[in-house]
């Protein structure tokens, strides 16, 4: 029983990571229909510049000038990779620009930060708190709880705020929303930002407990991508369970079939959505219409 | 005609720098990871070899000719490595090459260097099959060298220490998915069986894996009182956090790169008393040691090397190499290669004194006996057993073929 439940909670924390960056997939597929897929490299840029600037203002205070550097990051992706891409209703240049955006993105880390594993210093005590037998990283906690309040916020941003209100309008129906007289342009370019800033907060979000560096951002966010597929790119709740689904599995698997399979049942679950309901757990389905 | 006249001196002079460049200096080829997860070992292997050559150079060079290094950054990737074995065999013509870092790379480049009669000396990677790849009678020569202590070597050595010395009686491994992670759980698991014991769990994991929870709680429910590790510098950083993280610690005792700086670093204190086989500890227990490391430190602006092994290996590489050309008499390849099987002079390098480290059937520099175990403490790589090196045992020799 207490193994299940380490099993379990160690699970959540790897899911929620997961869950946090599938999280600002999301939010430019909501408004854009079109994802960043240097959604990783948003992440691994944050922690990288959270880590130059946490010497000077410590964790806390560097929080704020990552997030604004993550909303700066997403205005550019989306300028210089999505902007001319939704303009000539283009299929799949978004696609190879936020992927080559990402590779630069990441070879820049490289040449700033070298390509090593850095440590990032843990704002809270490093030792494990001990629930019952069950032991969890204080950082893990923080993960969690940090993961989830981001995602409120947002949330709530969108539900209760008029500049939010016409990100909702905008992903309900773009063109309505023009005629309506809502600039979706800057409402695009708005949740890019949005959405770089969440991957720039998760970056610093997890540093302390994964490793920092250029490297990081690639395989948590190709498993973010995964989530975000098996939760449904329109539905927040969906991502966090889908992060969640994801990561039990993969600590369950590991402990009580192999840890060599860890991965596979992930996947085969990523395979069973997309067969049977393409627009994920949580989605809406849509009807494409040409 | 005039122009012809002038086409041909223009020729004949460039013909002549070309030769009088090429008559000054000998090329020496250099492939390592300059960037990437094993860039600490690239580069300390680089900056060992570069001390060399510099001290070589200083004193006179070799057959009154000055080395020049061509330094190429192979990435630690397969096909990079590929195209820096042709750049340097054919572009630059180099006489010898002197690197690898990782296995993947070596296996991959060293066919170019063995086709084209080239001795290359692998100074830092440790695939046992490295040196066997084109060993006789499948070639007729061999022209791969190497200058680290090969898996075989030191899955024995982590097996001896963790089962024998230690007497620790449920070990678990834990590798991770590359060639090198599973060769060498492979060579774990056979020198585990030698001394009658089985691995009580096997687990595996990946690159940039974060979590190990799930490893750790199998070797723990396995009843594990020790764990063998195959795997490199960041992921055994995260082995030895999740113990902390599960509340149980029990000794980690695993290959070479429980050395790395990315383990040390990013596991911080958890990371304490792992222990893992060495061919130098940074301890200037000798003379030749003290120098190398006061130069090292010195030249880099440096106190803690990166990968104290990877630049011995790499020092003594190049001092090796610069022996055997000049028993050659020149750059031919075959010559070289003939003078490394047979080297006359005693070559005092860091790692051990090398009397006829190699012969055509053996082209491993370091034998069983040479590695000792070192320890990480405060942060640092140090002797596991200080009486291992004392006194008359400082320098391990090879012992001599009979």
């Amino acid at each position: 029983m207490q193994i299940l439940l380490q099993l379990i909670v160690s699970g959540i924390a790897v899911g929620m990571i997961y869950a946090v960056i599938a999280f600002g997939y999301q939010l430019t597929f909501a408004t854009s229909k079109t994802l960043n897929f240097g959604q990783g490299e948003a992440l691994m840029l944050g922690a990288l510049v959270g880590l130059s600037v946490v010497p000077f203002t410590g964790y806390w205070l560097m929080l704020p000038i990552v997030l604004v550097f993550g909303l700066m990051q997403g205005s550019v992706v989306e300028t210089l990779g999505v902007r001319q891409a939704i303009k000539t209703k283009s299929e799949a240049g978004w696609i190879m620009a936020t992927i080559a955006l990402g590779i630069i993105f990441q070879n820049l880390a490289e040449n700033i930060w070298g390509r090593d594993d850095l440590r990032f210093p843990s704002p809270l005590p490093e030792s494990p708190i001990s629930v019952g037998g069950v032991n969890v990283l204080p950082m893990e906690v923080l993960v969690v709880v940090g993961a989830l309040a981001m995602m409120l916020a947002v949330e709530l941003f969108n539900r209760r705020s008029i500049y939010g209100k016409a990100v909702v309008a905008t992903s309900n129906d773009r063109d309505a929303a023009g005629l309506m007289g809502i600039n979706t342009g800057v409402v695009i370019t708005f949740s890019y930002a949005l959405s770089s800033m969440a991957a720039a907060f998760a970056g610093v979000l997890v540093a302390p407990v994964t490793l920092t560096g250029a490297t990081m951002g690639s395989a948590l966010g190709l498993k973010a991508f995964a989530v975000a597929i098996i939760g449904g790119l329109s539905s927040g709740l969906g991502v966090v369970v889908g992060g969640l689904i994801l990561g039990i599995t993969e600590t369950m698997t590991g402990f009580y079939v192999s840890t060599g399979y860890k991965d596979v049942p992930g996947l085969i679950l990523l395979l069973l959505v997309l067969s049977f309901k393409p627009s994920g757990l949580f989605g809406k389905a849509t009807i494409k219409k040409v | 005609m005039i122009l012809r006249k002038i086409a041909l001196a223009f020729a004949v002079t460039t013909a002549l720098s070309g030769a009088a460049y090429a008559a000054d200096t000998i090329k020496i080829g250099l492939s390592g990871p300059f960037t990437g997860g094993s860039s600490s070992m690239g580069v300390s292997m680089r900056d060992g070899a570069k001390l060399a050559i510099e001290e070589i150079n200083k004193a006179g060079g070799v057959l009154g000719k000055k080395l020049e290094v061509v330094e190429r950054d192979d990435e630690g990737k397969n096909e990079v490595g590929v195209q820096v074995a042709q750049e340097l065999i054919n572009k630059e013509q180099v006489t010898a090459t002197v690197g690898f870092i990782n296995t993947g790379v070596a296996l991959a480049s060293q066919r170019f260097y063995q086709e084209a009669e080239i001795p290359v000396m692998n100074n830092v990677a440790t695939g046992s099959i490295i040196t066997q790849q084109f060993a006789p009678p499948k070639e007729k020569a061999n022209y791969v060298f190497r200058t680290s202590a090969n898996d075989t070597i030191q899955s024995a050595m982590i097996v001896d220490e963790a089962i024998t010395r230690q007497g620790f009686k449920k070990p678990a491994i834990l590798a991770d998915s590359t060639n090198y992670g599973q060769l060498g759980r492979e060579d774990l698991e056979k020198a585990l069986a030698a001394k009658g014991v089985k691995a009580v769990a096997t687990e595996k994991f990946n690159i940039k894996d974060t979590d190990m929870t799930a490893q750790l709680l199998r070797a723990k429910e396995a009843g594990a009182d020790v764990i063998l590790t195959y795997g490199i510098g960041p992921e055994l950083a995260q082995i030895a956090n999740g113990m902390a993280k599960l509340g149980w610690k029990v000794p980690l005792v695993g290959s070479w790169t429980l050395s790395m700086a990315s383990y040390i670093d990013n596991a911080g204190p958890n990371g304490d008393g792992a222990l893992m086989p060495q061919t130098f500890i940074q301890v200037p227990n000798t003379p030749k040691r003290k120098a190398f490391i006061e130069a090292y430190q010195k030249a880099y602006n440096i106190e803690r090397m990166p990968s104290p092994v990877s630049a011995a290996q790499g020092y003594d590489s190049v001092y090796l190499l610069a022996a055997a050309i000049k028993q050659a008499g020149g750059t031919d390849g075959k010559k070289i290669r003939e003078a490394l099987e047979n080297l006359k002079e005693k070559v005092e390098g860091v790692v051990t004194v090398y009397d006829r480290p190699y012969t055509a059937a053996d082209h491993e520099a370091i034998s069983a006996n040479i590695p000792v175990f070192g320890l990480v403490k405060g942060g640092k790589v140090v002797p596991a057993h200080p009486e291992d090196i004392a006194g008359d045992k400082a320098v391990r020799f090879k012992p001599k073929a009979s």
